[in-house]
């Protein structure tokens, strides 16, 4: 920092920070750290309105989750699964199909310019419409895939979509559909931003096209990869919407940690458990993170 | 600029081929944006008896392209079963509402970080990134219990009402608006507003004066993320709001019932409700994939 009236100490600072702390304060971080006390207290409907006699059952809450003996837990980390399975297949899919459209967006061709903007359609359409429209796609007996399925022979009877275990990948699809464009946006950026010097020197040296993909824009995306990855992990955990409104509130077989508590809390009303649940999913979110961090430090010093 | 191909003057054939091959792919991507949406369009045009009576396996009954019978009635009557006009007036405040105040308090934060010197600064930016990690679920449940005691012991009821709902997205919308009017003031020079300072401005007045004006496009991307943010919400606005505040997101799944699923009348209204949303987007673009871009890409 340059030394001018810049470098000096102002208090002043404070005041103007002070309305967006208040907000992040009682928004985020008192419920983040009241959540975590929640989840030691039997806090139920009942109780919600005798709200200081909730109570204390210490680790009442998570035994229930880890023991394996409820149903509750079973369900939870069933549920904890599915997300896992969700993002194993989401992720590299859409990793790939963005990065084979970024590549195809960074050629010339008429109307490149049109087409650009275009992509960013299922991006910036509403999720509710998004997969509400799914929705409509899926349906066994009057929706487009069926009939495509049904028309090719690859199937001999409707297939119904939204229900049981199945549903996991018509969200699969769903999201795919819509998540790609966020990818292929930020790699295309990545792609404008590699200099045409280097793919010409490689073309001198007679380097065939999937050799130039291989040791110019792979290596040279790395950087944009890594954070793309890592924030479509860490989203991965908040998946909710796409559940809830492909599979119209009932999400049955297809839980996912979200879905599951917001069921758990707001129809059965237990909002400790529901609370504790939420708990050991930020444990896991936060394990997560501090070994992506660990992964990309160790690979920034092999860079180095 | 293309660079020019060393196997181009060889094989022209093959050249061309590959040009084919080109607009063959784009054509298969923009095919697999574009069908839901074409499905969306059709399907609003179609009668309810035609949906109701469509089946895949009887062929003279298979959902179609092109409605048997083309009307206008879906979007006519969108209000009739599903209160939408009132949802949508709810989704207007709030979204107009946490615009308002996302840009204001994100102004002044993001001022303080670009320009003051300040003890706890690192401390601070840290705290406001971090929030993007939560997902909603992790404090939907002690908020909304937080809410029900507000209402019981200080008697202010924030549930299901616009300033409550306006504060909460309000302040899911300030993080991200905080970090990218941060990196837009910082690309403001300094002199600018310290030349203001000379001329007798107030820290105050050197932001209003100097600096709002010199960031409109950095205010106008964070006042339409924050709407678009508000317009979409389902997590919070599912358990928070309720018929007075209900927002469109979830409005809008009123039209399947158990008795009933009104297929025509819901794509008549996703078309509705989706156009405040791309009508801004397209507006305001490149500000908003500038925006997008940079935050993924500086971190």
């Amino acid at each position: 920092m340059e030394a001018s009236s810049w470098g000096k100490r102002d208090r002043k600072a404070y005041w103007f920070i002070l309305p967006a702390a208040l907000c992040m304060l009682f928004v985020h971080f008192i419920p983040i750290f009241w959540g975590v006390y929640i989840s030691f207290l039997d806090l139920d409907v009942y109780t919600l309105t005798q709200w200081t006699s909730a109570p204390w059952i210490g680790l009442g809450n998570f035994i229930q989750i880890f023991s394996g003996k409820f149903a509750v837990g079973k369900k939870f980390l069933e549920s904890v699964y599915n997300v896992i399975i969700y993002g194993v297949i989401t992720i590299p899919v859409g990793y790939v199909i963005g990065l084979l459209v970024a590549l195809l967006l960074n050629r010339n061709f008429v109307g490149r310019t049109f087409v650009r903007g275009l992509i960013l359609l299922p991006y910036i359409t509403p999720d509710s419409v998004a997969y509400n429209v799914w929705r409509f796609i899926f349906q066994a007996r009057l929706g487009l895939v069926n009939k495509y399925l049904l028309k090719l022979g690859l199937i001999k009877e409707p297939i119904v979509w939204l229900v049981g275990k199945r549903s996991l990948w018509a969200v699969i699809i769903a999201s795919v559909w819509k998540g790609w464009p966020f990818g292929c946006l930020i790699l295309l950026a990545g792609l404008q931003g590699i200099p045409a010097e280097l793919y010409e020197a490689a073309r001198i040296d007679g380097a065939s096209p999937w050799q130039q993909f291989k040791m110019i824009t792979f290596p040279m995306l790395r950087p944009v990869t890594r954070t793309l990855l890592m924030m479509n992990v860490i989203w991965n955990f908040h998946a909710y919407n796409q559940f809830y409104i492909l599979l119209g509130g009932s999400v049955g077989d297809a839980h996912v940690p979200s879905t599951f508590i917001m069921q758990e809390a707001f129809t059965n009303l237990h909002y400790g458990l529901g609370s504790a649940m939420a708990v050991v999913l930020m444990v896991i979110i936060l394990l997560l993170i501090t070994v992506l961090m660990q992964v990309k430090r160790k690979n920034t010093e092999h860079a180095l | 600029m293309m660079m020019p191909d060393p196997t181009q003057k060889r094989k022209p054939s093959r050249r061309i081929i590959m040009r084919v091959l080109l607009y063959l792919a784009v054509f298969l991507v923009l095919a697999v944006i574009l069908i839901p949406y074409l499905w969306m369009v059709s399907g609003s045009f179609k009668t309810s008896l035609e949906i109701q009576s469509a089946d895949v396996m009887r062929p003279g009954l298979e959902p179609r392209w092109i409605p048997r019978t083309f009307t206008l009635e879906n979007y006519a009557k969108i209000n009739k079963t599903v209160p939408i006009a009132d949802y949508f007036k709810n989704s207007l405040i709030i979204s107009f509402g946490t615009m308002f105040f996302s840009i204001v308090i994100s102004i002044t934060a993001a001022y303080a970080l670009s320009r003051f010197n300040f003890r706890g600064k690192g401390a601070i930016t840290l705290g406001v990134a971090s929030t993007q990690l939560f997902p909603g679920i992790s404090f939907v449940i002690p908020y909304f219990i937080l809410f029900t005691l507000i209402n019981r012991y200080l008697g202010v009821q924030l549930r299901n009402t616009y300033p409550g709902m306006i504060l909460t997205y309000t302040t899911f919308a300030i993080p991200f608006s905080i970090l990218m009017l941060r990196n837009f003031l910082d690309s403001v020079p300094r002199e600018i507003d310290e030349q203001a300072q000379i001329d007798g401005c107030s820290r105050l007045g050197a932001l209003f004066r100097v600096i709002i004006p010199l960031s409109g496009p950095g205010i106008v991307a964070i006042g339409i993320y924050s709407f678009i943010m508000a317009w979409n919400e389902v997590l919070f606005a599912s358990v928070l709001t309720g018929r007075a505040t209900k927002t469109v997101a979830i409005g809008i799944m009123e039209y399947i019932t158990q008795q009933q699923a009104r297929w025509s009348q819901m794509m008549a209204a996703c078309i509705v409700i989706s156009i405040p949303v791309l009508l801004l987007f397209t507006f305001m673009q490149r500000y908003i994939v500038e925006g997008i871009v940079s935050g993924a890409t500086k971190g």
